[in-house]
């Protein structure tokens, strides 16, 4: 008889531990890690890409002594494959990396990739919130906290930043007319910058393999992510896309914002059906309403991508009017995930 | 651009039949719907697309009147009716600017309607409903570095699960809703300004007419606070600014947009509660306070020393300024003359800064301040202490961050000081009782650091860089907030309450059946048999009151509910004292032997020698039945509401649910099975466990207590607890908790050997007095 109730007691026990368990968030978040790291690999493809042809201009550079007219005049071939390579693989890469910074940019142990890879202003411009690393050429100049390093890439790549320029127009299409963005970079800026790039990517991809994704990560990539839509619309608004020549901005000159704004979204809606499930289980009616916003936000954005893409150049004044509804779905989405967040008490990192 | 836009609303239009069918179970969505299709048209309007934005408007409008508009009240219903009417002459007439104004009227009279049904549902208990409209709403703007809250949807949930009040749930909603508002209104006016400056006329309009609808939601709370008069006014300042943004008149518009600034300065429309009024008072004295000293090391002989320290006076002032406006209605209410006295007293202090006058001066001016606000800021508000404590030394560590990123190690290392000194005087007293690990480790970081992070103290001496600094302030802060969280609530795990709910539980089923056992059991003879049935109908007559006083005694609380933490530690009180009075009962078997003959005596009365059984017969022994397992349901109801306080009702029923599946697996084995159990060890095992119940209860009461105020608090020097100890055993490294626990213990263990004792004593006696006897 005493073994029956040491029998029960322990049947108590087990019992009484059901429903408090059952009330934690058991979810699985692997797709969100599966997807990061599919196109990191990607990512990773173009970043190699990129710091080979910038090794190969710097090399025939070198071989010039920097002497850029030279180069031009005596390489010009050669220079051209190896400048279209390494714009072929920014073109490649930042679209890739525009996939994934939902998760990057919102998952606080990998955000600081973001500042330095995609988002973060120099430090001239936010001595605060900047980037934190400095780029030293291979001439042994450095560049202060530069930006970040798809903005200096397209700026020495397009010519934007002159300080990233060798001043030597180049005729790359062969159209015999000098276009936007027809100049020779800057070997040691172009090179210093590749190679950083993919060496933060690889640091990344670690950083990420590394990662296990919580149902507080994923959340809080949600609303810190979401509710951006006025900073990507402001670029957008800003960039030669919308302003034209009047554009002050060097970045966002060779992709619209409105593409990179499609990509972000694409990475979110892949993190909220990871959690999907659990707000399901919070509220069905919420799960539908935000599952159908994140789908006409995506939508929307597209459909005037594709407006642009058939040849619409949007004003200044509309392009703010559809940033700011842009804005309006955001907040509200942001905040029906947070509402969730809060009813399945998952804490939302500050 | 054309072909687009009429695809566009010939798809809205197949699907509205579909969309009606579907909507009224879910405003929120059908609300969005609306604003979508009204967006379509402005975008079909700007593009000159008269025809499809015509189009969009009548059936949006459709969509409404189909779904939306009869639970709505009278003055929305017709101010939505207007709404819709001005975007259709809007479109008709092509006017963009005029269609946004109108475009933002229809919604925001959709979110007032949905507030105010929201608001009535919550009145009512009605949660259900309030969850269903709740959604409609705006939330706070937020960014990557500030996150929307969930106070309202959090309230509706509790006022759902029974844990909140209807009039509590109803001052945290509005309160919700109504900050978000007053936030949306704030920014709706800012955006307005920019998009006149660039000259985008349609935005200027929208947020215009955005702002004006805001206004619409908090009107009501603005005529409370300041009259019909200036309500009046205000309405009328917003109308001429939506008027002027859609006429492109620029002066009226800047004029009507200062009018607005200048009425709604100082103006609140989310009432506060009394934790937040408790929690301003407190910023308010102590920031006020911080002022003359801070000034007083950035000036001498009538010249500013460190630009630094008068920057960290105007700081402080700042947020006692903040503070005391957001207290401003309740002080004037409570003493009118004193509250204007300080608000001229207050931009005297800046005036005084800014004029260089003489430290003593200007302490004088805070002098009086504090002692006007010693004076008519309430008792209990200004004993308050934990979560303002913590606020100042969180914006003295933010001083910390800044003069690192000026690279001014020395003003650093001052406010680091001033962070900590702050925690010495205040807080740290409490954290040492409560959790003294936090407290080590808050100190740590402070001075030498942890093993994963270097202390602040070492940094700023190593002049160390501005993200390694921010790196140790964060880590500071995150302590911070733990430590605001623990001090304020107290809060015991989950499971331990629903472990401590299911041996009450358990064990007074456990007595219960053991009563109808016994009782049952002497009953055996053909005849004594048919007495069983009123027995046993009793017996479930006692378990339908149980759950009714449950019922009773959770109304009782949620009436008492304002009463907050003294009513935890009241009702504590209680259930410990009963507590006490039953383990002393189990071993002077009052509670068990005398008890159960009692039963059995009174059963021996009624059916006695009785062949036939009568009504008196019947009555007499439901009553019995009653009586002998009410007594038990009672006292669990009693003990679990404390526990309900401590956990709320949810966690609370798991742990009853799990108790009461214990005494079904005892009755069936009793009752179905006939298998006699070892009951007596049974019942000294949960009486052991009741014994630990005790003791978590007094340890958990005595931190409520601590934390009201009913009782000091003494930490005991070289004890540390970890924090998991205070959760789920009540062992907190204080002098009274650990005295009154140790009390407790011994006055069970003493009635125990007492018990004993007198048994002894009763059964020496016979052999004493035969002695006697054979003696004489």
């Amino acid at each position: 008889m005493n073994k029956l109730i040491v029998l029960l007691l322990i049947l108590l026990l087990v019992i009484g531990t059901q429903p408090i368990a059952a009330q934690e968030n058991i979810v699985d978040l692997s797709a969100i890690k599966t997807y990061l790291l599919d196109k990191l690999a990607e990512l990773q493809t173009g970043t190699r890409q990129l710091e080979d042809a910038a090794g190969v201009y710097y090399a025939l550079a070198e071989a010039q002594a920097f002497d850029y007219e030279a180069l031009w005049a005596e390489h010009r071939t050669e220079a051209t494959d190896a400048l279209l390579n390494a714009r072929d693989a920014w073109l490649i890469a930042s679209p890739l990396y525009e996939q994934v910074e939902g998760v990057v940019a919102g998952v606080p142990s990998l955000s600081e990739f973001d500042v330095i890879l995609d988002a973060g202003a120099s430090g001239a411009e936010d001595p605060e919130g900047g980037v934190p690393f400095d780029l030293t050429l291979r001439d042994g100049r450095v560049l202060e906290r530069p930006g970040n390093l798809f903005g200096v890439l397209e700026g020495t790549l397009w010519g934007t930043v002159e300080a990233y320029s060798s001043g030597v127009a180049a005729d790359l299409n062969v159209n015999s007319e000098v276009d936007f963005g027809e100049v020779l970079p800057d070997a040691n800026v172009l090179l210093a910058a590749a190679e950083t790039m993919n060496q933060y990517t690889t640091d990344l991809v670690a950083a990420s393999d590394a990662w296990e994704p919580t149902p507080e990560d994923a959340f809080t990539a949600l609303v810190v992510m979401v509710p951006t839509m006025s900073e990507y619309f402001a670029a957008w608004r800003d960039s030669r896309f919308v302003a034209g020549a009047e554009a002050t901005r060097t970045d966002f000159v060779v992709i619209s914002r409105l593409a990179d704004i499609q990509d972000i979204l694409g990475g979110l809606i892949v993190v909220y059906d990871s959690v999907s499930p659990m707000v399901t289980e919070a509220d069905t009616n919420q799960d539908t309403q935000i599952q159908q916003g994140l789908l006409d936000l995506h939508t929307y954005v597209r459909d005037l991508y594709s407006q642009e893409q058939d040849g619409r150049v949007f004003t200044a004044e509309e392009a703010d009017l559809f940033g700011s509804e842009a804005q309006g779905r955001a907040q509200t989405i942001t905040g029906q995930i947070a509402q969730v967040a809060a009813l399945l008490n998952v804490t939302l990192a500050e | 651009m054309m072909r687009r836009s009429l695809i566009c609303l010939t798809l809205c239009g197949l699907l509205l039949p579909t969309l009606i069918a579907s909507a009224i179970a879910n405003p929120p969505q059908t609300a969005e719907q609306i604003r979508q299709m009204l967006f379509n048209a402005q975008v079909a309007l700007m593009s000159g697309d008269t025809q499809a934005a015509l189009q969009a408007v009548d059936e949006s409008h459709q969509l409404y009147a189909d779904t939306l508009d009869d639970p709505l009240d009278t003055r929305t219903q017709e101010s939505l009716a207007a709404a819709f009417e001005q975007a259709r002459d809007a479109a008709q007439s092509g006017n963009a600017a005029a269609f946004a104004a109108a475009r933002s009227r229809v919604w925001s009279n959709l979110l007032n309607g949905s507030s105010q049904i929201v608001l009535d549902a919550v009145v009512r208990g009605d949660a259900a409903t309030a969850a269903q409209w709740l959604p409609l709403r705006d939330f706070r703007i937020s960014t990557r570095f500030s996150r929307p809250g969930a106070d309202a949807t959090l309230a509706v949930q509790a006022l759902a699960a029974g844990q909140m009040t209807p009039e509590d749930a109803r001052t945290a909603v509005q309160a919700d809703l109504f900050d978000t508002y007053q936030a949306q209104l704030n920014a709706a006016l800012i955006d307005a300004g920019e998009a006149a400056a660039k000259g985008f006329a349609t935005r200027r309009s929208e947020e215009a007419g955005l702002a004006a609808g805001y206004f619409g939601i908090l009107a009501g709370a603005y005529d409370e606070q300041r009259g019909e008069t200036a309500r009046t006014e205000a309405q009328a300042a917003f109308t001429m600014l939506v008027e002027a943004a859609v006429s492109d008149d620029a002066a009226t518009f800047e004029q009507a947009r200062a009018d607005i600034a200048a009425l709604l300065t100082g103006f609140r429309a989310a009432p506060l509660s009394e934790k937040e009024l408790t929690r301003r008072a407190g910023q308010l004295m102590r920031f006020i306070a911080l002022v003359p000293v801070e000034y007083a090391r950035g000036v001498r002989n009538g010249a500013v020393i460190s630009d630094l320290e008068i920057q960290e006076a105007l700081t402080f002032h700042e947020g006692g300024t903040a503070a005391f406006l957001d207290l401003q209605n309740v002080l004037l209410e409570r003493d009118a003359e004193a509250a204007q006295r300080i608000a001229v007293l207050l931009p005297q202090v800046l005036t005084q800064i800014r004029a260089v006058v003489e430290p003593a001066e200007l302490q004088a001016t805070v002098d009086e301040i504090h002692q006007l606000l010693t004076n008519i800021i309430p008792a209990e508000w200004q004993t308050g202490g934990g979560a303002s404590d913590i606020d100042v030394i969180v914006s003295v560590l933010d001083q910390v961050e800044t003069a690192v990123a000026q690279e001014d190690y020395t003003r650093a290392e001052s406010a680091r000081l001033e962070a900590y000194a702050l925690l010495e005087l205040g807080v740290e007293q409490r954290l040492r009782g409560f959790m003294p690990d936090k407290a080590a480790h808050i100190e740590s970081l402070f001075w030498q650091g942890t093993g994963e992070q270097a202390g602040l103290a070492v940094l700023l001496a190593e002049r160390a860089s501005l993200p390694d600094v921010r790196s140790s302030v964060t880590d500071l802060k995150a302590a911070f907030d733990e430590a605001r969280l623990m001090l304020g609530s107290g809060q015991t795990a989950p499971a331990a309450v629903a472990g401590n709910a299911a041996v009450i539980v358990f064990r007074e089923g456990l007595e219960a059946v053991l009563i109808l056992a016994s009782l049952l059991a002497s009953m055996r003879t053909a005849e004594q048999r048919r007495y069983r049935r009123p027995l046993l109908a009793g017996a479930a007559l006692a378990f339908i009151a149980t759950i009714a006083s449950w019922w009773l005694a959770t109304n009782l609380l949620n009436v008492l509910l304002p009463l907050g933490e003294t009513l935890e530690a009241i009702v504590s009180l209680i259930a410990i004292g009963v507590l006490l009075l039953i383990t002393n009962w189990f071993f002077h078997k009052v509670y068990w032997v005398g008890w159960m003959a009692n039963f059995h005596s009174r059963k021996q009365r009624l059916i006695g020698g009785v062949v036939a059984i009568s009504i008196g017969q019947t009555a007499g022994l439901v009553i019995l039945g009653f009586t002998s397992i009410y007594r038990e349901g009672f006292e669990t109801v009693l003990f679990l509401q404390s526990l309900v306080l401590e956990a709320g009702v949810g966690v609370v029923l798991q742990g009853v649910l799990l108790g009461l599946l214990g005494t079904a697996v005892v009755g069936v084995i009793t009752f179905a099975l006939q298998v006699r159990l070892p009951y007596k060890k049974m019942l000294v095992v949960t009486g052991v466990m009741i014994g630990g119940v005790l003791l978590t209860m007094v340890g958990h009461t005595v931190h409520v207590m601590q934390s009201i105020g009913w009782l000091p608090i003494t930490p005991i020097q070289g004890l540390y607890l970890p924090y998991w100890m205070g959760t789920w055993f009540g062992l907190f490294a204080t002098w009274q908790g650990i005295i009154l626990q140790i009390a407790a213990t011994t006055f069970v263990i003493g009635s125990y050997f007492l018990a004993e004792y007198q048994t002894k004593r009763q059964r020496s006696r016979p052999h004493a007095a035969v002695e006697s006897h054979a003696a004489l």
